[in-house]
């Protein structure tokens, strides 16, 4: 059974992109526009890895990433979190919140994969 | 299934081991030939792994082979990722 | 469409049919699961394609194809039955292999695919128990009891309590690593595992030992952990030859100031984090601290006999630093232009005081003259480098392609501290580079050829330097089954580069290989034997004003022989004339001079120096000088290396010495002469490409000697390619 990625972020171009690579290697995904929008998708639905930004509309990625590890549903869900180099304070806050790694921004379709496979194969 | 055989279903993972450990110890203590029916789990981490281990190294203090009566796909998956077979996890612990 | 292109066209159209024939005998297989030569043939198309995969380098379709096969020959063996989710799966395997070949094809290799092949061939491997594993005990903390003759790597990792919680799969990580290699073997440990009271399922008290081939470095397994790596205790183990290797890197590694640490992080042994982990231990310490190697020995980072290499490195680099200064090369360059210059004006200063024939200033200048020279010396001496360094390189790549040539091959070093421009060592080292993979992918046989031919089943590669009448001779050896040279002639005569059924000397046979787009090779394989490239050695070489040539024993080997002058930018000079022309030859190719015996006929291209042959060019025909000849001409004899030839000259005017400048773009092709120079009066003069002469020399009296009718002459031999910049 495939496994399923959530993807968190504003660009709705880069969901596209990161969704597009993630399905070509055998994952399901779900989209979220930021972290309000992603807990509604949680929906009870299996999740196995969610990829989130930081930055973010309405929601931010740190306080979703609370929200999940709050829920007991999601609370052992690993968390990766897509990141720009200078953002040293958010990536302390986040892992203090529970998302243990790390992708910098920019990066290409098949570092996210290599970095996502690590965690889970499809 | 024999009453000597505890089945797991579905996940058998993280979000469920603090669940199934009290269950799983009980069983290996009460039940003289112990054994797990793994046949219809979906789904196993290193959490599961982990705990089938516990319940292995329980078993063989207290004298006992633990019996794995059945492993699903994702069963046998786990344990050749870890360097195990289901026989292996059979085997007596030296 | 070259001939290794149409090769790979044929291996898609025969890979395409091979995948029709899997799918239709699956699909027979299913209906009736006990057809010997079905499975068979199923078994044997999957063998072919990963077979010509390899053969072309195409690795993604090899390594994918290779799990295939391995579950096809577990069926053909009886071992697994074909059910349909097996079939499902073979058929899907199929269908990979399609998309790999088309994306080779086209040149699109897609990460996706890769990931859906890593998807696949977890499927494929549930299908393979891994061997030797079944047994393992789950509580042996000691290393597995698989032992692979490659000595893979070791990775020994034990997780953090938190690791579960945060949503990592320390399995994954394993998972992955099949991704990156072959995993050989696991052992689980759960030594941390605390009583049943005690026990929390959410606490991680997992450990691991598992064992990896694959090709890669340390720095390069550290980063898979990346993301727990500060909630994991990772030890790994490197294996024996990459040991070697770091070794090998740090005695080639300039240690001028360095720590150990640093010495031992950039050659690759520890990494960054295992680095900072001591340092911090190291300052923890109260009282006197241990020395970082000895922490980084203690917490498993590094394996001692590779920290007392960097250690002895840095006491050896201590003495010499005392010794030594470092000095930036550009101002070494500038030194050795200015010193060319006060060459030039010295010559000049020379002539004028002979011209005015002032005893006491003759002196002067000549006590001038002879500490230029002195300076010049010096100057050069302090561009030269060793060799060795270049040599060591190669020490990995003799590694590295010999398994992957599934060859065993070592390489022997000699001549390491002979010294040479370090310009002309920074060009040398891709000729040289092409010239020993080449030797080690065509030249030295597979073990089992090796041996039934009563030869030590392992090759020998060896790398020698030394000097040579005012060159460097650099050669690469090799113990392999020798040129084919009827083969090669045969290829020629068919190219049509030799007229048909025409007999050549060996060593000219030899040369045509350096010919642009020759190849023999029966195989072509991902390392060479695409003929191109020998004939781009020889260009590079030449570019150095250097020369290679060939030798070879059927059975026994090959010798290429790469002859370099010692620099590039002076050299000692003999001045000739012919007419109001002045050229230069090198001296230490000047072997005597004559005088042209009176009675040489005018046609003749070869003449008897005591009872030897010896093969001149007139130079006024070389390079067209119309101006009368005088009464009586010299003939300077010169040598490279082994052959021989004479110039024809009007006039000796003797030693002196001389900067080389550079041709322009203009004259760079013209054949026979390697560069210019000024002379003191002001006046320029050309520097003789000496082999290039003595080849031509040498051809035009084999052709007169009468083996051929066609006529030639001196002239048409220089007189064309002089004119004819597209040669090269």
């Amino acid at each position: 059974m495939a496994k399923t990625i959530m993807v968190v972020d504003d660009s709705a171009s880069l969901r596209q992109v990161v969704a597009i690579a993630l399905k070509g290697a055998g994952y399901d995904v779900v989209e979220g526009s930021d972290g309000k929008d992603a807990l509604t998708k949680l929906d009870g639905r299996k999740i196995h890895l969610i990829v989130s930004d930081v930055n973010m509309p309405n929601m931010d990625g740190i306080s979703f990433v609370k929200a999940v590890k709050a829920n007991p549903n999601y609370k052992f869900t690993p968390v990766v979190m897509l990141t720009t180099e200078n953002q040293e304070g958010k990536m302390m806050e986040g892992k203090a919140a529970g998302a243990k790694a790390w992708i910098v921004k920019p990066f290409k379709p098949p570092e996210l994969l290599d970095a996502v496979s690590r965690l889970v194969l499809p | 299934m024999d009453e000597n055989t505890l089945t797991i279903d579905g996940e058998f993972g993280i979000y469920r081991v603090a669940e199934l450990k009290p269950q799983i110890l009980a069983h290996v203590i009460d039940i003289d030939e112990p054994a797990l029916a793994l046949g219809n789990v979906t789904e196993i981490d290193a959490a599961g792994l982990q705990l089938l281990l516990f319940a292995r190294r329980e078993a063989a203090n207290l004298g006992k082979r633990l019996r794995i009566g059945s492993a699903s796909p994702a069963v046998e998956e786990v344990l050749h990722v870890a360097g195990l077979s289901a026989e292996a996890l059979e085997e007596a612990v030296p | 469409m070259n001939e290794y292109e149409q090769a790979q066209q044929t291996f898609f159209e025969e890979s395409r049919d091979m995948l029709r024939q899997i799918e239709d005998a699956l699909l027979a297989l299913e209906s009736n699961t006990h057809d010997d030569e079905t499975l068979n043939g199923l078994f044997r198309a999957a063998h072919t394609i990963k077979g010509s995969a390899g053969l072309f380098g195409f690795d993604r379709i090899g390594s994918f194809t290779h799990e295939v096969e391995t579950v096809l020959d577990r069926l053909r063996a009886g071992e697994i039955a074909l059910n349909g989710d097996l079939a499902a799966l073979l058929l899907e395997s199929g269908d990979h292999i399609g998309h790999l070949l088309a994306e080779t094809a086209d040149g699109s290799d897609q990460p996706e695919t890769d990931a859906a092949g890593a998807a696949l061939k977890s499927r494929l491997l549930a299908w393979c128990p891994s061997p030797g594993i079944g047994k393992v005990a789950v509580s042996t903390p000691s290393a597995p009891a698989v032992a692979s003759p490659e000595r893979p790597w070791h990775i020994a990792v034990d997780f953090g309590p938190s690791i579960f919680r945060d949503g990592m799969d320390p399995l994954s990580f394993i998972r992955y690593l099949g991704t990156k290699g072959d995993v050989i073997g696991v052992t689980t440990r759960i030594d941390a595992m605390p009583a049943a009271d005690a026990f929390d399922p959410e606490v991680c008290h997992l450990g691991f030992d598992i064992l990896l081939e694959a090709q890669c470095t340390k720095a390069d397994l550290t980063a898979v952990f990346d993301f727990v790596k500060d909630d994991c205790e990772l030890r790994i183990t490197a294996p024996d030859a990459e040991v070697e290797r770091w070794i090998g890197v740090l005695q080639g590694m300039p240690a001028h100031g360095k720590r150990i640490g640093e010495m031992l992080v950039n050659c690759g042994a520890v990494t960054q984090h295992e680095l900072t982990r001591a340092l911090s231990t190291q300052q923890d310490t109260d009282g006197v601290a241990p020395p970082i190697g000895a922490l980084l020995v203690a917490q498993n980072s590094v394996p001692d006999q590779v920290l007392q290499v960097a250690v002895t490195r840095q006491r050896d680099q201590r003495t010499e630093e005392s010794r030594f200064i470092r000095v930036q090369a550009d101002k070494l360059d500038s030194l050795i232009t200015l010193v060319g210059e006060l060459v030039i004006a010295g010559a000049g200063a020379n002539l004028l005081a002979r011209r005015a024939g002032e005893p006491r200033l003759l002196e002067s200048t000549q006590v001038i003259t002879d500490l230029v020279e002195e300076i010049r010396n010096g100057a050069l001496q302090m561009r030269m480098v060793q060799i060795g360094e270049t040599f060591n390189r190669f020490r990995r790549v003799v590694r590295d392609v010999s398994r992957e040539l599934g060859k065993e091959i070592d390489l022997e070093i000699s001549g390491a501290d002979t010294e040479l421009d370090k310009s002309v060592v920074e060009k040398i080292a891709d000729p040289l580079m092409h010239l020993v993979r080449n030797a080690m992918d065509h030249g030295i046989e597979m073990p089992d050829v090796r041996t039934a031919r009563g030869k030590a089943p392992g090759g020998l590669m060896r790398l020698n330097a030394f000097h040579d009448s005012g060159s460097i001779v650099i050669e690469v050896i090799d113990d392999g089954r020798g040129l084919d040279r009827d083969r090669i002639l045969q290829k020629a005569w068919e190219r049509g580069q030799v007229p048909a059924n025409t007999e050549l000397p060996d060593d000219e046979v030899f040369d045509l290989i350096f010919t642009a787009g020759f190849s023999t090779a029966e195989k072509v394989t991902s390392l060479s034997g695409r003929g191109v490239g020998m004939d781009v050695v020889r260009r590079n070489i030449e570019a150095l004003r250097g020369t290679v040539k060939l030798s070879s024993r059927p059975g026994e080997g090959t010798v290429v022989s790469i002859r370099l002058p010692l620099t590039l930018a002076i050299i000692d000079g003999f001045l000739v004339s012919v007419g109001p022309a002045s050229y230069v030859v090198p001296l230490d190719m000047v072997v005597e001079c004559i005088e042209l015996p009176e009675n040489t006929p005018n046609g003749a291209s070869y003449l008897n120096l005591r009872g030897e042959v010896l093969p001149f060019l007139r130079l006024r025909d070389v390079f067209g000088i119309e101006a009368p000849p005088p009464v009586h001409h010299n003939v300077v004899v010169v040598r490279n290396g082994t052959s021989h030839a004479g110039l024809v000259v009007d006039r000796l005017m003797g030693e002196f010495q001389t900067v080389i400048k550079p041709l322009g773009k203009l004259f760079r092709n013209l054949q026979g002469i390697g560069g210019s120079t000024i002379l003191g009066t002001g006046e320029v003069a050309l520097i003789l490409d000496v082999q290039a002469l003595i080849d031509s020399a040498t051809r035009n009296a084999a052709r007169q000697d009468g083996t051929t009718t066609r006529e030639h002459t001196a002239e048409s031999a220089f007189g064309d390619a002089a004119t004819s910049s597209t040669e090269n």
